[in-house]
């Protein structure tokens, strides 16, 4: 703050007054939001919307027939056949305008007739529309959690189906869900009959392929299929009273515009769709009922006043988004000198970029609290893995992007599980002992290359990570395993590429305790175990071997005057990278649910290398909060931003791009500072 | 106008920052003259000839003051080229030769002689062929001129150090209008043999008008080449006398420094027994490159300060990098009476021994870390000290008590002792230094270069501490440094490293000229000798 300059300090405060002002406009406006005023003025367009969306209904009518009419008028023309498709639409089109704009004119004036009446119909009607929907939404969430419980707790389909009647059927659905409401009995048959058909034809599927491309991690959480809803006695009967309840206001539309007596019936079910579509917003809030109306032209029933007040209500959102956007950028401009200072410029700025695609988020109307989950997700997911780099910067041979050596062994561990048919804790502990110990020898060998290569570790390393991946392309086709569970189908031999690992250990740990905040699912067993070994690490480095580790990362020459072996404390490093690595490939493979073989561990070590070095590491010096920071920062960008890129521009492809454009360029930008390390 | 002198160099003053390196000297030469510039490490002799031939450095650190003359006119010198189109060579003590290149390429670089032809015509003078028989004829002259018998047509990289030296000679006497040739310590790595032809070289180059500069420190030779002596000191002239008026011992004392008095910190109470050896060295050879000992006979006393001097590059600093085991080392060492391995840092450590390296910045302290951290690192991995638990944690409570006391005891002056080691000035980064050796409980310490890049106030302090722990801890102190006057105000004897052998053992009270001729490997009488 002293070095600030007297402009600095000005332009400052210019724009943080200018963000103040924002955020008063948008706080007037969220208080407008509750007031009785814009309550009534909702009202009056909510009539408005219903009158509108009825004579719109009106209006298409007009049009329609205008349309037709004219077509065959031209047909009876002499030259209709020279006259060509092109001319008659144009013709047919201008006609249908012509009378569009006839017919708006007409109905556009209705709010003379009774409202009050009409209101007070609205209302009745709204909340029976309501009440139905509320019951509606409540059955289909037991259908859902009914339908997941079985998806979840069944893996292997065609044993579960077999050929049972549809009573033992039934019997053993009613095994694995408690809750299953009498109605849905019948449909549950048929789902678990379909189920086995899906899955013998994916079995079928995965016959034919030998060579899968690697899938890129989707949202692995099953959609729930609503085709064998079915509504129980309430819900019907409450459906026969909107029907009911329409009927009444209906009538007092047609008091209103006579004309809608006699509407096409297509039409009017239309008109029918929208108005139960803009009435079923009443609860809503303020935001969804705005734009329900807004939809329907509906401001023009509100004077100049009113009309403007609803405006600001109703932006009182983007207001509030522009001002904390703002209010970021002012803070990062006031003070840049204490931020850079506390993190350096690139962590800011990422740390920056992070916040506005939050925003943004907001802003694009996505599903922030399931993005957040995402996030935390990820966090998990690859926190081990970047951890693993840790040791290595530690003991001095820098980015180990020669890691993925430990990923082979950790998916060596997955598939020996795999192999022994393990499920649940065993299958984890049996993978991470066979990932670790497998691990150790070959973290040993790879470091001794390290030590014959003092000074280019960098090129070492990524060349050994990249060809050691490839070399195991030919080691996953000739392990001598032979469960058919693991093998090619049809070849009988090799690995496959992708291992399901539902029912062996999926989500095994991010489902453990898990519990929701806002809406955000805290994957709590996986967050824990990545503190774990954090928290390992972190004691590691305090001890009399860790300290030594360091100070030949940080010191060789200090190190080796102190009588530290530092080919030892080296091979130390190396080694423990690896075995985290291994340990990192197996929880990262529980929480995505999938083990992939092959090429996929490749790009392993420029994603881990990219997280810690966001986190503030270099390529000679880091501490385990880097890796904590550099995780969630590098996949809280990651996840938000191809989300956010697909929402901005569409087509796909975009988010891959950027995923390698960030992790590519902070590994850049990282080693042009690692020159120049020294204070 | 015709001048007496090929070069004069008047009143130059040359400040870095604050600190003047150079202060009000001036040098004249002859033509013809072989003119020698004599001057301990850091007496001036290079920023000397940096500002004589333009150097970057010079102008870069805001120029010097002063005036530089050739053959009477006053000119200005911007860059090393600048300075050979006018006639000044130097033959450099690294040799700026191109290995894969033969002789005659490398005595003619950048000043082949080529001749033209149909496409240099069109395209340019850059297209020119390469007239290599004339270059041969020419670098044949150069090559016989300096008494070289080799065939100019041979690989540089295949030639022995020794030759290299002469091409770089004859490269400079190839050069048209050369009138001032500057030698910088060209006998360094001459054998015997090889410095004697050299002398005749530049007596014979001498002979035909060019004038020589001729840096060095080995006394006999300047006897033996020089006409006229210019001596350096501290930045300062001290003389400029011709050979005749003088002797060795006389340009020895000039050398070291005329004061005669030695201000000593303080005089032991107690005699050093000469009987009780605590360090026996026998053939101790270190492979360090640039201060490699070749065969060191040591012994050092029980409790006495031992001071190693010499010039940069003899070996002395070798000494106690070798013991410590830092650089590989072959010879034999008793410890106490005890046999000693070689070659094995923690055992050294282990034993009692402590260093405080010469190379603060690099090896004696992690920079990026805490000053507690740097002060127990080597306690704790050789003597497991400041540890607990079974695994070995750090005991920081232990630690921060120890460094409190630590910084107390020595006076390290910083914020507090988590401060990155790195932040501090060069005399507190020395002092963590020592109580990084001190936290071992050493019987026996080495220092190396204890005041080497800090300021004058802050090295009486670490000369102070020296001397406190060998009277009050019964510390043997065995200290390395280039400052001889520093060596003189604390040690009990001070030996002189030339050329990787111990030359002598002096007293701290022995004459300057004794200091001056074993620095110069040549004998002192036996009177001086430390007993």
């Amino acid at each position: 703050m002293k070095s600030m300059t007297k402009t600095k300090k000005l332009v400052s405060l210019v724009l943080f007054a200018i963000c103040a002002a924002l955020l008063l406009t948008s706080v007037v406006g969220y208080v407008k939001r509750g007031s009785s005023a814009t309550e009534a003025d909702l009202n009056t367009m909510r009539t408005q919307s219903v009158l509108h969306a009825a004579s719109g209904g009106l209006v298409e009518t007009f049009a329609s027939r205008a349309q037709s009419d004219k077509l065959m008028e031209l047909r009876k023309l002499p030259n209709f056949r020279k006259l060509g498709t092109a001319e008659v639409t144009r013709q047919c089109e201008e006609a249908a305008e012509l009378a569009r704009q006839e017919a708006k004119e007409r109905y556009s004036n209705v709010q003379g007739t009774d409202t009050a009446a009409l209101e007070s119909e609205i209302s009745l009607f709204e909340d029976t529309v309501a009440i139905y929907n509320n019951a509606e939404t409540a059955e289909k969430e037991v259908y859902a959690d009914a339908y997941t419980a079985l998806a979840d707790s069944v893996s292997d389909w065609e044993e579960f189906v077999g050929e049972k009647d549809d009573a033992a059927l039934l019997a053993s659905i009613r095994e694995q869900v408690s809750e299953l409401p009498a109605q849905l009995d019948e449909s549950f048959v048929l789902l678990a009959r379909d189920m086995k058909a899906a899955a013998v034809e994916a079995a079928a599927k995965a016959d034919e392929a030998t060579e899968e491309t690697t899938t890129e991690e989707s949202s692995d959480e099953q959609s729930v299929d609503y085709k064998y809803f079915v509504p129980s006695a309430e819900l019907t009967a409450l459906e026969e009273q909107v029907e009911v309840k329409y009927g009444s206001l209906w009538t007092v539309l047609v008091a209103a515009i006579p004309d809608l007596a006699n509407l096409d019936e297509k039409i009017s079910t239309s008109v029918r769709e929208s108005i139960v579509e803009i009435l079923s917003t009443t609860n809503e809030g303020f935001t969804a009922r705005y734009k329900a109306y807004h939809a329907q032209e509906a401001e023009s029933a509100l004077s100049g006043k009113a009309a403007s007040s609803m405006k600001l209500s109703a932006n009182a959102e983007i207001i509030l988004i522009a001002s904390v956007a703002l209010l970021l950028l002012t803070c990062v401009y006031a003070f840049w000198d204490f931020l850079t200072g506390k993190m350096g410029v690139p962590r800011t700025i990422i740390l920056l970029f992070f916040l506005y695609l939050c925003l943004a988020g907001r802003l694009f109307e996505m599903n922030m609290s399931m993005l957040m989950g995402n996030v935390l997700e990820r966090f998990g997911m690859y926190g081990i893995l970047t951890l693993a780099m840790l040791p290595g910067i530690q003991c001095g041979i820098g980015l180990n992007m020669g890691m993925t050596i430990g990923c082979v062994a950790g998916l060596f561990g997955i598939i020996t599980a795999l192999q022994y048919n393990l499920t649940g804790y065993t299958a984890m502990l049996v993978s991470m002992l066979v990932g670790s110990l497998v691990a150790v020898p070959m973290g040993w060998a790879y470091s001794l290359l390290l030590n014959k290569m003092k000074g280019s570790e960098m090129t070492v390393s990524t060349y050994v990570g990249y060809s050691f991946v490839s070399l195991m392309c030919i080691g996953w086709m000739i392990l001598p395993y032979n469960n058919p569970r693991i093998v090619f189908p049809l070849r009988g031999s090799g690995m496959r590429v992708t291992h399901g690992l539902i029912g062996v250990f999926a989500h095994l740990l991010d489902n453990l305790g898990s519990f929701r905040l806002f809406g955000v699912k805290v994957p709590t067993g996986l967050l824990l175990v990545v503190l774990l070994f954090c928290g390992i690490m972190w004691i590691f480095s305090r001890s009399k071997v860790g300290i030594a580790m360091s100070a030949v990362g940080s010191n060789p020459r200090f190190a080796e005057a102190s009588g530290i072996n530092v080919n030892h404390m080296r091979s130390l490093g190396t080694i423990l990278s690896t075995v985290l690595a291994a340990l990192g490939i197996i929880i990262y493979s529980s929480a995505f649910g999938y083990a992939q073989l092959y090429t996929a561990p490749k790009q392993m070590g420029f994603i881990a290398a990219s997280a810690i070095l966001i986190g503030g590491a270099t390529t000679s010096k880091a501490k385990v909060n880097h890796v904590l920071f550099g995780v969630f920062l590098f996949e809280g960008v990651l996840t938000l931003g191809q989300q956010i890129a697909n929402a901005a521009v569409s087509g796909g492809g975009l988010s891959e791009v950027m995923r390698i454009l960030i992790s590519n360029g902070i590994i850049l930008y990282a080693l042009t500072q690692s020159g120049g390390d020294s204070e | 106008m015709d001048s007496e002198f090929v070069l004069e160099m008047n009143g130059i003053t040359k400040k870095y920052g604050l600190n003047t390196v150079l202060k009000d000297v001036t040098l004249r030469v002859r033509p013809g003259e072989i003119h020698a510039l004599l001057g301990e490490n850091g007496a001036g002799k290079s920023t000397l000839m940096n500002v004589l031939f333009g150097m970057p450095v010079i102008h870069s650190t805001g120029g010097f003051q002063g005036q530089v003359r050739l053959e009477g006119q006053d000119v200005k010198i911007h860059s090393p080229m600048d300075a050979m189109t006018k006639g000044i060579g130097m033959v450099h003590q690294e040799f700026m030769l191109i290995p894969g290149f033969n002789i005659t390429e490398n005595i003619k670089l950048n000043r082949e002689i080529s001749r033209p032809w149909f496409v240099s015509k069109i395209i340019g003078k850059d297209m020119e062929l390469l007239d290599t028989p004339a270059m041969k004829r020419d670098a044949r002259l150069a090559l016989d001129s300096v008494g070289m018998k080799i065939d100019e047509n041979e690989l540089v990289s295949t030639l022995p150090i020794g030759h290299m030296q002469f091409i770089e000679i004859a490269r400079e006497i190839d050069k048209t209008g050369m009138k001032l040739l500057v030698f910088d310590e060209p006998t360094a790595v001459l054998t015997e043999s090889e410095a004697a032809q050299l002398i005749d070289v530049m007596k014979s180059i001498a002979a035909r008008g060019v004038a020589i500069i001729f840096i060095t420190h080995r006394l006999e030779e300047v006897m033996n080449a020089a006409d006229t002596i210019t001596i350096l000191r501290d930045g300062q002239l001290v003389t400029s006398l011709a050979k005749t008026e003088t002797d060795m011992s006389e340009l020895a004392r000039l050398m070291i420094g005329g004061s005669g008095s030695v201000s000593r910190v303080s005089e032991r109470e107690t005699n050093i027994d000469p009987t009780k050896i605590a360090m026996k060295i026998r053939h101790l050879a270190v492979d360090q490159a640039g201060e490699a000992t070749v065969d060191i006979n040591l012994d050092v006393r029980e409790g006495e300060i031992l001071g190693i001097g010499g010039l940069a590059g003899q070996g002395k600093i070798g000494l106690p990098n070798g013991i410590m085991g830092c650089y590989p080392a072959t010879g034999e060492v008793e410890l106490f009476g005890e046999k000693f391995e070689l070659n094995n840092a923690k055992q050294a450590l282990s034993k009692g021994l402590a260093m405080v390296s010469e190379n603060r910045r690099q090896v004696g302290l992690l920079l990026d870390q805490s000053i507690e951290d740097n002060i127990v690192f080597s306690a704790m991995q050789v003597q497991n000290d400041f540890v607990k638990g079974p695994f070995k944690l750090k005991d920081s409570k232990k630690i921060r008590a120890h460094a409190e006391e630590m910084v107390k005891e020595l006076d390290i002056r910083c914020t507090s002792p988590t401060q990155a080691s790195g932040t501090l000035s060069g005399g507190n980064q020395q002092k963590v230094c020592v109580a990084r050796a001190l936290t071992l409980n050493p019987r026996f310490l080495f220092v190396s270069e204890p005041t080497r890049g800090i300021d004058i106030g802050a090295k009486a302090l670490v000369m102070q501490t020296i001397v406190d722990l060998n009277r009050k801890k019964g510390i043997t102190v065995v200290v390395v440094s280039s400052e001889l006057s520093e060596l003189r105000s604390v040690c009990d004897r001070i030996a002189i490293v030339t050329d990787g052998v111990v030359e002598c053992i002096l007293r701290p009270d022995s004459s300057d000229t004794a200091f001056g001729l074993a620095m110069s490997g040549v004998d002192v009488e036996e009177g001086e000798l430390a007993k």
